[in-house]
């Protein structure tokens, strides 16, 4: 401990952030500057403000710092949980030790800033930097095989070399259709289509499967399915979080939608990181008038870093250890998706396993520190552009990023939006009206209080309440009668506002901007704890990390932004990182095979897995670089190589040689991800509205509690496009492993339950899709049940139905038909049996392994 | 101390288990389809199922029902009296405005409006507003010395259920079935009643398993309706087609696992229709509440319309404990409020109200399980998220406010030492002062009464050994056990 703390019992440092960063620079500080006064620093406090000096060392009765918080004039009472501000009272013996302190002469900390950067932190020995995911990437030569022929692309002799070594080899490659089934979920997440089908079936060339994965690539639905996979990587979100109301993020989908866009155009994945660490230092936008669609996206982009959970825009849940709880998740969110560290260890103390010291944490963490300081915190639902200082409200037309992306989706969301409010609100100035009548007719208020005092709602039911309570015993009946009216009024007023909330007139940015440098100290927290700071430290990396690579520096621009997190991009995407590219390229591989080269994805420390194929991670992340950092490319690799076009049968060779697939001896069974199962059934049954971008599609909580997608006439869209809330996640995509969104998901569980069976068989949506699928099948092919089979099973399973399903399936819908016949007669109902066992036979398939699952 | 080695009782790998549900050994493929399987990498390839598991403490408790209380009930007017209080009420000391944080509408102290009497062998004090309940206090230990560190509804709720005050922490209810498994095939382990009228504080997140693995997350089981989401349809098939829609299902099924071999989740697929089907019956009638006979229904007070709604679930909680259900937590509302024990005003009028609605049923479901001889191996916990202040809030019939600093729950059942009274409050039961049992002590109580160490459950996230207590070494309260 300090000197200073030895007289005074607290020392400079836990007295600034406990008393003063954490009660007062909410009002005196570098935003506000109220009374003159600037209470972050020892220097401010004595240059004082409008009332002269805030502090004389000696003297606590003439120190006003000392004497207004006494006398508890300050925080104001008003700011005391509310007023924007909260802020809660100075703790009594905190009081006292701030008087100690300004007794004992308010003696400064001997504040050295700690650093590591040059001479290397002695927690950290050469040592532990030669840990296999601390050095860059070796580039290792393809190796030899013993089967050349099989070798497609170099990834295939990395595989093949283990495989030979075991004695095995890759599976024959699986049929034309399989495949085509398997690299359109993979590249789409949707089936192909029976023209696509027959289309691909006669391209006969050598090429056509190339061709088809080129294809694929291109389709737009590559960016949709894989920004899922991103979007949960990095917890995205619609709603805020923690507390019960789950209130919206409505500008949340903007990010959504740059990242369905970056990936679609295959933005470099340097330039994709850039833009979304530090997107708002990479131009001026504060001084640009204009802004250009790249601009916008640089800005939009920055929401990357505000994906925590963040309830800090409502009461109770702003105060600075909130914040402070917000930042940390922003900052686990960070390292384990693109840095694969478990960086939240160092919070409380130094890593158990890897070389991470508990100040590294703290170093890192004040990267971020200029856009996200807890003592002077921008709650989420801050606009960056437009700045708000424009007070005209900019049409959102101006603000799309590329014109005619969300507008559609903009639209038609409105529309909804204004059809649900409309009804309301005629119902509610109706209540109102009611209310101001019974109030003036039995001359409980006067006219003029009800124009001077009651013009708004609020004030109204403030008014009707005291009413309420001044009538007695003696009026029940009136005080009953007023008080439903009063109480009606405020549950149309609670319904209401949060409605007229959703409506978008204009369109804004949402996201993180850097507030110019010299935000608050960040110090090492004993045990993670905010009032227990110890050393100062500086913004940087992990000093683990440098071997190849050139340290951190801020990247300072010549206006007023800090440049600590672009400096962090700008590390972060040197080709030779040693965790970037690895990182990225294992979770892609992941969400190909079910596993990725490194199990454990969020993990590449002491704890985690070793690589299974380490000379091919290393491969390919050199690869991926050496390819301009393109994810397509990538793609492209994988999905042209032998290893991926494997038959998935397990014979008994393989069970025995490589019982867990580990060493890749034929491609990975798997079930389709929940958002996949939905779209294809939504496809099969003519109902996936293929409208992008915009403005999320709601939910609706159901009689029977199912969180269900709202139905719209055009059916639904893409599950990308379905609400993320975090309270309320669609039942049928939570039951399938959608994550519920709590911090982020690197890789999502596998589960095979019973309530999965129930949602396919009873759920509503599956009955009325099976039937609009059977009455699409009757449409496209007519009345013979063979040919409806047939068409089934094409779009069903990519596939001709064998002679003998044919046979069961006429057998089966030829006895559906029966019992349906008779269910209608006894009914008294003239119901088309035909078509209501076809959509019978439609549900089953629905419901069969082979829809749900990919070979 | 204990061995830290990391407990994972009697586990069997993926392919041992499913190899037996080939082969037919297991009847059903039950206990593999409640699970998820982490389908990754060899060192978190394990199994996460709910096969039921010997935890490794002997110990006669099988089962836990817990009585969360939401909102915070006042300690000195129901469990902690505070004679005290009489003698300087409309005082306000300033050591304790001091740490009471929203002081705006604070009052000086305020006595209970309400009597105590001593019940039983033991002469345990407990307020007039639960006579049911004290004529159990020879079954129930108090702790009157519980503490939090939260004063708001939400994170203390929070750290009650899972020991931390944020919302990505497993519940203590997914913590014991990732200990214990499941005894019962056809039902989940892990059960939630909540108040069927009204969306309780925290919603499905009281019974979430956060980092677990979902398998162990909460079933809110709707105790009237349907209980399960799609239980059935809305619209059924006549039975004919249904009958036949699921042999056809089977058929397909069946064909497609059988040209590929070693893929026991097609297995598992198969079985979970036949499991969904019988859960129908099974779940149908664990909440049958008709099948009781009138004298049960009348202990419980369910024609009773002040006690029936939290009656209902009580009796419904004897039913699924019965059959092997893990734990089953009940949560409460009364009209208005999803805060039911959150009593800011007329502490007077409204307390009473809560009391009506709880104590008789809580009463009889101590003496049913004890007549039924199942009152040894179920351990009964009651409690809020914290208690209240000794001090008035409001002037005119006042109520009072939060108070984390000492508050009073109590547990009964399987292991617990009845008629203990743990702990003491200072002289207006405002803060705890001697035995303070923190909430991770508190849990590892519970844990240790089913057998389980709290400092060996523990399960491996982002790298980290995490368990409900956190990282703090804590004891349990041996006191409150026999």
């Amino acid at each position: 401990m300090s000197r200073a703390a030895d007289r005074s019992g607290i020392s400079e440092t836990q007295l600034f952030t406990n008393v003063f960063h954490y009660h007062c620079i909410v009002c005196h500080g570098k935003l506000k500057r109220e009374a003159g006064l600037d209470l972050r620093t020892r220097a401010s406090m004595l240059e004082g403000g409008k009332s002269g000096p805030a502090l004389v060392p000696g003297s606590p009765e003439k120190s006003l710092v000392y004497t207004r918080i006494a006398a508890d004039e300050m925080p104001p009472r008003e700011n005391i949980f509310g007023n924007n501000k909260y802020v809660r009272r100075v703790r009594a013996n905190d009081i006292e030790k701030l008087r100690g302190w300004i007794e004992a002469g308010a003696p400064e900390d001997s504040e050295e800033v700690q650093s590591v950067e040059d001479g290397g932190d002695t927690l950290v020995s050469e040592e532990d930097r030669k840990f296999w995911s601390l050095r860059p990437p070796e580039r290792h030569s393809v190796p030899d095989v013993s089967r050349p022929d099989l070798v497609r692309t170099p990834i295939d002799a990395f595989l093949l070399e283990k495989l030979e070594e075991k004695g095995l080899t890759f599976a024959p490659d699986a049929d034309r259709l399989t495949l085509m089934r398997r690299v359109y979920f993979a590249a789409t997440g949707l089936p192909p289509g029976p023209e696509a089908i027959e289309a691909y079936l006669a391209d006969r060339r050598p090429e056509a499967y190339d061709q088809l994965v080129a294809k694929l690539l291109d389709s737009f639905h590559y960016g949709e399915r894989w920004a899922a996979f991103w979007l949960d990587a990095v917890g995205y979100a619609d709603t805020h979080g923690k507390t019960n109301r789950d209130e919206f993020r409505p500008w949340a989908w903007r990010y959504r939608d740059y990242v369905i866009r970056s990936l679609n155009a295959d933005k470099p994945y340097d330039r994709f990181l850039v833009e979304q660490i530090a997107g708002d230092e990479l131009f001026d936008f504060r001084s640009t008038n204009t802004l250009t669609p790249e601009q916008k996206d640089c800005l939009i982009a920055t929401g990357f870093l505000r994906t925590a959970a963040d309830d800090t825009d409502e009461t109770g849940f702003n105060f600075a250890e909130y914040r402070m709880a917000v930042v940390n998740d922003q900052v686990q969110i960070f390292s384990s998706a693109l840095l694969g560290l478990t960086m939240d260890c160092a919070r409380c103390h130094d890593h158990k396993f890897d070389p991470l010291p508990q100040r590294d944490y703290y170093r890192f963490a004040a990267i971020f520190r200029s856009a996200f300081d807890p003592y002077d915190w921008r709650v989420p639902s801050v606009v960056i552009y437009p700045p708000p200082a424009a007070s005209v409200p900019v049409p959102y037309q101006r603000l799309i990023t590329h014109p005619g992306d969300a507008s559609p989706a903009m639209d038609r969301h409105n529309q909804r939006v204004s059809e649900q409010l409309e009804p309301l609100k005629k119902s509610f100035e109706e209540s109102r009206s009611r209310l101001v009548q019974k109030l003036r007719s039995e001359n409980l208020v006067s006219q003029e209080e009800l124009d001077n005092h009651g013009t708004t709602t609020k004030n109204l039911l403030q008014i009707s309440q005291r009413v309420v309570l001044s009538l007695d015993d003696g009026r029940v009946a009136l005080r009953d009668e007023l008080q439903s009216m009063r109480l009606a009024l405020e549950s149309q007023e609670d319904e209401l506002a949060p409605l007229e909330k959703r409506f978008l007139s204009e369109l804004k940015i949402y996201g993180v901007y850097d507030l110019g440098g010299d935000p608050t100290p960040v110090y090492v927290l004993n045990r993670g704890d905010w009032r227990s700071p110890t050393k100062r430290v500086a913004p940087g990396v992990p000093v683990a990390i440098r071997e190849g690579i050139e340290s951190f520096a801020a990247a300072k621009p010549d206006w007023d932004t800090s440049g600590q997190r672009l400096g962090l991009a700008r590390w972060m995407t040197q080709p030779n990182h040693p965790l970037t590219a690895r990182v990225l390229v294992n979770r892609i591989w992941q969400h190909h095979f079910g596993r990725g080269i490194v199990g454990t994805p969020g993990n590449f420390g002491e704890t985690g897995l070793r690589p299974s194929h380490p000379k091919l991670l290393d491969w390919l992340a050199t690869e991926f670089v050496r390819r301009g950092w393109s994810q397509k490319e990538l793609h492209r690799m994988i999905l042209t190589s032998t290893v991926y076009r494997q038959r998935s049968l397990v014979d008994e060779p393989r069970y025995q040689g490589d019982p867990d697939n580990t060493c890749l001896s034929r491609f990975p069974f798997r079930r389709l991800e929940a958002e996949a199962i939905r779209d294809s059934v939504l496809k099969v049954a003519g109902r996936l509205d293929l409208t992008p971008f915009g403005p999320a599609d709601e939910v609706s909580v159901a009689g029977n509690d199912e969180v269900k997608v709202k139905e719209t006439g055009e059916g639904g869209r893409r599950s990308v496009y379905v609400v993320r809330r975090r309270k309320t996640p669609v039942t049928m995509l939570e039951l399938f492993d959608a994550p519920r969104v709590m911090l982020n998901c690197l890789r999502r569980p596998h589960s095979t339950v019973a309530p999965q069976a129930l949602q396919l068989w009873n759920s509503s949506m599956m009955r009325s899709n099976a039937r609009r699928f059977a009455g699409r099948v009757r449409a496209a092919v007519g009345g013979d049940v063979r040919a409806q089979i047939d068409r089934i099973y094409l779009e069903s399973f990519c596939r001709q139905p064998t002679r003998a399903e044919l046979d069961t399936g006429t057998t089966a819908i030829g006895e559906l038909r029966q019992y349906w016949m008779e269910h209608f007669q006894k009914q008294g109902l003239s119901e088309n049996a035909d078509l209501a066992a076809l959509s019978a036979y439609c549900h089953t398939i629905l419901n069969s392994p082979e829809f749900l699952y990919v070979d | 101390m204990s061995s830290t080695e990391p407990l994972q009782p009697n586990r069997e790998t993926r392919r041992d288990f499913f190899s037996r549900v080939s082969d037919g050994l297991v009847g059903t493929a039950m206990a593999g389809l409640l699970s998820r399987d982490v389908f990754a990498s060899p060192a978190v390839r394990e199994t996460h199922d709910v096969i039921p598991r010997r935890p490794p403490i002997d110990v006669p408790t099988k089962a836990v029902i817990q009585l969360f209380m939401t909102g915070g009930p006042s300690q000195v007017d129901l469990f902690d009296p505070k004679p005290a209080l009489k003698k300087y009420a409309n005082h306000l000391p300033r050591e304790l405005l001091d740490s009471v944080e929203s002081v705006g509408d604070a009052h000086g102290l305020l006595p209970s409006p309400f009597e105590f009497r001593r019940h039983g062998a033991s002469g345990m004090e407990i307020s007039e507003l639960m006579p049911h309940l004290a004529e159990s206090a020879d079954d129930i230990a108090v702790i009157r010395s519980m503490f939090t560190t939260s004063f708001s509804h939400e994170s203390a709720v929070f750290l009650m259920h899972s020991g931390r005050t944020f919302t990505d922490g497993p519940s203590l209810g997914s913590w014991v079935v990732y200990g214990l498994g499941s005894d019962n095939e056809n039902l989940p382990a892990y059960v939630a009643l909540d108040d069927p009228g009204k969306q309780i504080l925290l919603g499905v997140q009281n019974w979430q398993s956060g980092w677990l693995p979902p398998v162990y997350q909460g079933t809110r089981l709707r105790t009237i309706g349907q209980p399960i989401i799609n239980l059935h349809p809305e619209n059924r098939f006549p039975g004919p087609v249904s009958r036949l829609s699921r042999d056809l299902l089977k058929r397909i099924a069946t064909a497609h696992r059988d040209e590929r071999p070693h893929q026991p989740d097609l297995d598992a697929r198969i079985a979970s229709y036949e499991l969904s089907a019988r859960m129908q019956l099974a779940a149908t009638d664990a909440l049958d509440i008709e099948k009781e006979s009138e004298r049960t229904r009348e202990l419980y007070g369910i024609n009773d319309k002040v006690t029936a709604s939290y009656a209902r679930r009580c009796l419904m909680a004897r039913r699924l404990i019965e059959r092997g259900v893990r734990i089953v937590q009940i949560y409460m509302n009364t009209d208005g409020s999803d805060n039911p024990w959150d009593h800011h005003g007329d502490l007077e009028g409204s307390l009473p109200k809560s009391c009506a609605a709880t104590d008789r049923p809580v009463g009889a479901l101590l003496k049913d399980l004890k007549q039924r001889g199942l009152l040894d191996s179920t351990l009964i916990v009651w409690g809020g998220e914290f208690g209240r202040l000794p001090l008035a809030q409001g002037g005119n019939r006042p109520g009072r406010d939060h108070g984390a600093n000492g508050f009073s729950v109590w547990l009964a059942g399987g292991g617990v030492k009845g008629g203990t009274v743990h702990g003491t409050t200072d002289e207006f039961g405002y803060e705890a002062v001697e035995n303070r049992v923190s909430v991770p002590m508190y849990h590892a109580t519970i844990l240790r009464l089913l057998g389980l160490d709290h400092e060996r459950l523990v399960y491996d996230h982002h790298g980290l050994d995490e368990r409900l207590t956190g990282v703090e070494p804590v004891d349990y309260v041996a006191d409150v056990i026999a």
